[in-house]
């Protein structure tokens, strides 16, 4: 213990003193009560451009810049009457004079030293050029960013708005600062801010205000804005700060708006959708058993029409006149014909509710087929029918053979004087081919072209050409089903041509 | 016929027309047939099982079931008697309008003993039920009529 004390005599000696005075890195100064320049250091003498002899014994006045001069030695009489340590200026920005004239901003703590004679003032002074250039080019980067930005002090106070803040809201500048930050917050949320701000400064870190809530902001008009606002603590020299960033997001809520309408919108019509497809399923069910129906109720009493009938014919032939007989035959084939258009609604309603799933299809076979079911009404017309290579394709064989069977039989059938020469041949089109049944019979004129599809539709009298109307309706159907379409190229009397087409890939089922 | 006893069937046919064309196919075919009927499952059921008014009614050799018929219909007829020890011995065949696979399959998966479709004239009726006669009651041989469970 003896050795520190010993050491700190030591160095508390005037001589080292002065010696650290003279080194420390700060500019020092020291005056007596009339501002006469007692004591300079090193670095002083550097910060000023100034010779020690030129400032000992000089008034420190010769440091104030000359606009500042007169207000200086006030201040300076007021410190003497009450000498305390404390920072020079209050608020104020202190500048202060080098020799060249040149002027730097300075911040200067002020010290009461009692010698036995008298009071003196010790006066550090940093230059705070470059803190202040800092500044600077903070305010420059917040005044430039596309985003409106305020900052509070501790107290809540407006210190720094930039110029997009000032559009956001429509206040200018200097209406806003120095204000309470609330003046921003509507009115309902007013008097909760204060806290939520304090609750801020206790636990400062990068955040978005209002976690979960909606945040309204208050235009100098009175009107209401949703904002976004995030946080961030600046740590400065002169104490915390908050620096806020404010994102106007009614358009953003304009959008999530339209897009929830939009979806709303989507989902109703989903669910219309939904609901005109699952009407158009009880349709189809409905039309299954329409088909059932009339399978088995409508020939119900068919059959009792020609049973009874044929009773009547057999049991009573001969007791009855011809007339008589007559009829009996005439009410026989009247349910015969019954029957046969029954039967033919009931397969032309089978091209849906007895379709097979797709799987490829030599068409070629297909045509053998068809052909051999029409072999004897083909002999019967001395007619000949040609086939061309034709291609494999993905279709329901049963339906397919079919429609085979209608065309080539339908080209048979409506033959002329001549008899009947059909070309079946295919050609490739886009995404397909394009099937035809090419005829030399009486033809169809143009106007009946598109009728000649029709179920039932008929262009000739029953003992000219017998038949219900109901293969062409079938053809349609079934090339529909295999997403195709068809058609027909004739003139009353010049043949015709049925051509229809295929999709390379029919779509399945 | 083999047998001296008649052929015993229970045609289960709601419409009288289709009964009186049945009755009438069997009694021109010449064949030694006593047709029973009722309308519909239920009472093909009770006749079957000789409940209520049926307790002196034979038993039958064969059953000829309609589908579509009021209160009790051929498919919930047959479901029953393949699930009815003392009835699933009986041959039932299926004599209906409907031509839908839908029904054939599901009858057939009900194990019934055949299905027909019936004709609408007469003549193709009565030739369908000439080979019925036949291959039922000449051909194949029934299952006794006191076996099991009766």
């Amino acid at each position: 213990m003896a050795d520190s004390e010993a050491a700190l005599d030591a160095v508390t000696s005037p001589d080292v003193l002065r010696a650290v005075i003279e080194l420390a890195p700060t500019a020092m100064l020291m005056s007596d009560r009339h501002g006469r320049i007692v004591l300079v250091n090193a670095e002083t003498e550097k910060l000023f451009g100034y010779a020690r002899d030129e400032l000992i014994g000089a008034s420190v006045d010769r440091l104030v810049p000359e606009r500042l001069r007169s207000l200086h030695p006030a201040h300076r009489t007021g410190f003497f009457v009450d000498p305390t340590s404390r920072p020079m200026g209050a608020g104020r920005d202190l500048y202060a004079l080098r020799r060249d004239g040149s002027e730097f901003p300075v911040e200067i703590g002020l010290n009461p030293i009692r010698t036995e004679e008298d009071v003196f003032v010790l006066a550090s002074i940093v230059d705070i050029s470059e803190r202040k250039r800092m500044e600077a080019r903070f305010r420059a980067t917040i005044e430039s960013a596309p985003v409106a930005m305020v900052m509070i002090d501790r107290r809540g106070h407006i210190v720094l708005v930039n110029a997009e803040l000032e559009k956001l809201f429509g206040y200018a500048r200097n209406e806003m600062l120095g204000s309470p930050v609330e003046v921003l917050v509507p009115n309902r949320s007013r008097h909760a801010h204060p806290n939520l701000r304090e609750g801020f400064f206790a636990a400062p870190e990068a955040r978005r205000m209002g976690a979960g809530r909606e945040l309204m902001a208050l235009r100098k008009d009175g009107s209401e804005f949703p904002v976004e606002i995030g946080l961030n603590p600046v740590v400065t020299d002169e104490g915390l700060f908050v620096l806020g960033g404010v994102v106007d997001i009614t358009e953003r809520k304009r959008l999530e708006e339209s897009q929830r309408r939009l979806n709303e919108e989507l989902q109703s019509r989903l669910g219309e959708l939904a609901h005109s497809n699952s009407a158009l399923e009880r349709s189809n069910v409905e039309l299954q058993q329409f088909a059932y129906v009339a399978s088995h109720d409508l020939q119900t009493p068919l059959r009792g029409i020609a049973g009874f009938a044929q009773f009547l014919e057999r049991d009573y032939r001969g007791r009855l006149d011809d007339t008589a007989d007559h009829y009996i035959d005439r009410i026989v084939a009247s349910v015969k014909r019954m029957q046969t258009l029954i039967g033919d609604v009931l397969d032309y309603s089978r091209v849906d509710s007895r379709a097979r799933p797709f799987e490829p299809t030599d068409l070629n076979e297909i045509c053998r087929d068809a052909l051999a079911i029409l072999d004897s009404s083909l002999a019967d017309s001395g007619g000949e029918v040609i086939v061309e290579e034709l291609p494999i394709v993905r279709g329901d064989r049963a339906q397919l053979t079919q429609l085979f069977q209608n065309l080539i039989g339908n080209a048979i059938k409506y033959h002329g004087k001549a008899p009947p020469k059909v070309e079946v041949t295919s050609e490739a089109n886009d995404g397909g081919w394009v099937i035809s049944v090419r005829d030399n019979g009486i033809g169809i004129a143009p106007k009946h072209h598109e009728r000649v599809f029709e179920i039932f539709r008929r262009l000739h009298p029953q003992d000219a050409y017998p038949g219900t109307g109901i293969g062409l309706a079938v053809c349609r159907r079934i090339v529909h089903r295999h997403g195709g379409t068809i058609w027909v190229e004739s003139e009353a009397g010049a043949g015709s041509v049925f051509s229809f087409t295929l999709p390379d890939k029919a779509r399945q089922d | 016929m083999i047998s001296d006893r008649p052929v015993h069937i229970l045609l289960v046919e709601d419409n009288a027309d289709d009964v009186f064309l049945t009755r009438q196919g069997f009694e021109r075919s010449g064949l030694d047939v006593v047709i029973h009927h009722v309308e519909n499952g239920e009472l093909c059921l009770d006749f079957l099982r000789k409940s209520g008014a049926f307790a002196d009614v034979p038993r039958p050799d064969l059953v000829l079931l309609d589908l579509n018929m009021p209160i009790m219909g051929g498919r919930e007829v047959m479901a029953e008697i393949v699930e009815d020890e003392s009835l699933r011995q009986i041959p039932v065949v299926i004599l209906t309008t409907s031509d839908a696979e839908a029904d054939v399959l599901e009858m057939y998966k009900l194990r019934c003993s055949s299905y027909i479709t019936k004709p609408i004239d007469f003549k193709d009726f009565q030739r369908i039920i000439a080979e019925f006669s036949t291959y039922w009651f000449d051909i194949v041989k029934l299952p006794p009529v006191h076996g099991s469970g009766a």
